[in-house]
């Protein structure tokens, strides 16, 4: 990612020092030169050259190091600095009602997550609404993690194939565990008895 | 007026290492100027961020609770898969056998491995409480942020111990 | 003091001038060497264990020396890393601040360090940067008078490098304009005169005018760290609520759609870094908790 990107910016670097127009360094003019001390070095060089080893000085772009996974990319700014920044369109199915509900089903699993320490197992409805909960909650936690580390303007297609796959994985799970409750003891029971073992 | 010749006359010490500007500009048109400034952005260096923030309760704390979760999700979701597949290749995951293979375990393992389960589910657990005590608008400022955070971790590392003993 | 600047300036000046023009800046840096650099795994800032210090003008006897350890990125160099350079100061000659420090090193050690500063008093917002590891303004914050430990200066994290420790904040203004931080109301006063608010009313306000929009809490937070592009983060959200909240203006609900989606506001997480970072002590996180109660069934 970060190599394919670095040789456009070395680009840049080689063609900046003709056009800069406003520096501290080395762009006076010849003539104003002459008129002043030939020995005259500009300050930033008396500071920033001695103070630096050579290699640091012939060091390449300030990389992000390889070992970064999602290295963040060069600044580029939509419009002009006055434009506002774009607002969504708004979509309270992943606003508002999807908080709200994510914290219902956080509500609800308190209870059911102290119950089996309070009775010692669950019947098998509370168990079955328990495991659906957590699968429920599970579901929601791993799709904010996509949300928060993959971003959909980066890599769409990555975030695409990442949200249908937990989808997919969510309902096989879904399958599996429905399986595990009908023909096992249920899930709270199951983790008394290996706990006790 | 930086004349030459005037400079001439007041080339005294004193003149000489006073700080002079050696700088130029240039006037350039508008759309030039953005696209320079299109051009230095795109040299800009990200300043560092995660590894130099200070390790906090806040966000230490935040960290481990989507740790944690991670954790108890994923060995959920392994489970419910396996248990799914588990006919096609012949395992048993039932609870029976489960238990029983666990049971054969020496005492220390099963203490280490209890104890590296339950710490997750019992940080995630009490956090979470803490989260929906904040999701209410309760317990905002520094002071209780920081208390509560502390009392988590110390409950949950606590009530671990206790669990993996029983 | 003054003559002691001068001087080793000319001594700079003399040293400087027998250094080829073309050492300078890009002349240096050979396509080669410099990809097989890029490429390398090398951290991202060089550590200042690997540069030099630039020390103290004139110590004394008893002087109380403490080192500073500031990033340094100058946009005239691209190709150059970041770099930690040291600094040190001899605190009995500085004053209490970072920003004391900070315009002293300017002033008699290194004019080359670049650093926004206004007001020195706290109400411009314009110092803000991350110092021994938090975000605060470095006008008030005061320099830890154990002079063993050296003090850190960073910009602020995760912005663009403008150059040292000036980030760009062009993204956070941008954020800020989007969720218009102005009274909207069509309805015109009762007594034609004011738009009345009541002592309750006018209570709400507490705790959100009073941001500077210095960018400490957003740029503290993970989440505006991962989705700066789309997220609000802390201080815009905060603002978002403090026109929310005021009586007088009429679009509480349009100001509520336009957060209502998974990107703008939900990003938070509640990791309370904003509030607890805050110079001015006030409490985004409740600001972002308070917009989510209130948008809870809408």
């Amino acid at each position: 990612m970060a190599s394919v990107i670095r040789p456009t910016l070395l680009r840049q670097a080689f063609v900046a020092p003709s056009r800069r127009v406003l520096s501290t360094s080395s762009v006076a003019s010849s003539a104003f030169r002459s008129s002043t001390l030939s020995s005259r070095r500009p300050l930033q060089s008396a500071f920033a050259q001695d103070t630096l080893p050579k290699p640091a000085r012939i060091a390449a772009f300030h990389g992000t190091g390889s070992r970064m996974i999602l290295p963040p990319l060069p600044q580029r700014i939509q419009g002009t600095v006055n434009d506002p920044a774009s607002v969504p369109d708004p979509t309270p199915a992943h606003g508002s009602y999807h908080w709200t509900f994510e914290r219902i089903v956080a509500a609800g699993l308190v209870p059911l997550t102290i119950a089996p320490f309070a009775a010692g197992s669950l019947n098998p409805l509370m168990d079955a609404t328990f495991c659906a909960l957590i699968l429920i909650h599970s579901h929601i936690g791993f799709e904010s993690v996509i949300i928060d580390y993959v971003p959909t303007h980066r890599m769409p297609g990555v975030r695409k194939l990442f949200m249908w796959g937990l989808k997919l994985a969510t309902l096989l799970v879904g399958v599996g565990l429905y399986e595990f409750e009908t023909n096992d003891v249920g899930v709270t029971e199951a983790v008394r008895r290996i706990w006790k073992a | 007026m930086r004349g030459g010749a005037a400079r001439a006359v007041f080339r005294s010490p004193v003149a000489q290492v006073a700080p002079r500007r050696t700088a130029a500009t240039q006037n350039m048109p508008d759309n030039a100027a953005r696209d320079m400034l299109v051009k230095q952005r795109l040299n800009r260096p990200v300043s560092p961020h995660l590894g130099i923030y200070r390790p906090q309760i806040t966000w230490y704390g935040s960290a481990l609770n989507r740790i944690t979760a991670s954790i108890l999700s994923g060995g959920f979701y392994i489970f419910g898969f396996s248990y799914l597949i588990a006919p096609l290749f012949g395992w048993d995951l039932s609870s029976q056998r489960l238990a029983k293979s666990f049971g054969s375990l020496p005492k220390s393992v099963k203490v280490g491995t209890k104890m590296l389960l339950a710490f997750p589910f019992t940080y995630h657990s009490l956090n979470g409480v803490r989260h929906l005590a904040w999701d209410l608008g309760y317990g905002f400022s520094n002071k209780a942020v920081m208390q509560t955070g502390w009392a988590t971790v110390a409950a949950s590392v606590a009530s671990s111990l206790g669990l993996a003993f029983v | 003091m003054a003559a002691l600047r001068s001087s080793s300036r000319l001594v700079n000046s003399l040293r400087g001038a027998v250094s080829p023009v073309w050492k300078r800046g890009f002349a240096s840096v050979d396509p080669i060497s410099s990809f097989s650099e890029a490429t390398s795994k090398s951290a991202p800032v060089v550590p200042e264990s690997k540069t030099s210090t630039i020390k103290e003008p004139a110590p004394e006897k008893d002087s109380k020396i403490k080192t500073f350890h500031i990033y340094r990125w100058n946009p005239d160099e691209p190709t150059q890393k970041p770099r930690m350079q040291s600094y040190t100061l001899d605190l009995n000659k500085t004053g209490p601040m970072m920003l004391d420090a900070l315009i002293r090193i300017k002033n008699e050690v290194d004019p080359t360090l670049t650093f926004r500063r206004s007001c020195r008093e706290g109400i411009c917002g314009s110092c803000a940067m991350n110092i021994d590891g938090v975000n605060t303004l470095a006008c008030l914050c005061r320099i830890p008078t154990d002079t063993k430990t050296a003090s850190r200066i960073y910009p602020l994290p995760h912005t663009y490098v403008v150059k040292d420790l000036v980030p760009d904040l062009t993204q956070f203004y941008k954020q800020y304009r989007s969720i218009k931080p102005y009274l909207q109301r069509k309805t015109p006063p009762a007594d034609g005169r004011e738009y009345r608010q009541s002592k309750a009313e006018r209570k709400k306000l507490d705790g959100l005018y009073e941001c500077i929009l210095c960018a400490c809490c957003s740029t503290s937070c993970p989440s505006y760290w991962w989705n700066s592009e789309e997220y609000l983060g802390p201080a815009v959200l905060l603002q978002s609520y403090r026109w929310i909240a005021d009586s007088r203006d009429e679009k509480k609900a349009e100001r509520q759609d336009a957060l209502n989606n998974s990107m703008s506001l939900y990003r938070c997480h509640t990791i309370l870094n904003c509030s607890r970072t805050c110079p001015k002590g006030l409490n985004p996180a409740l600001a972002i908790a308070e917009i989510k109660k209130s948008m809870a069934f809408t």
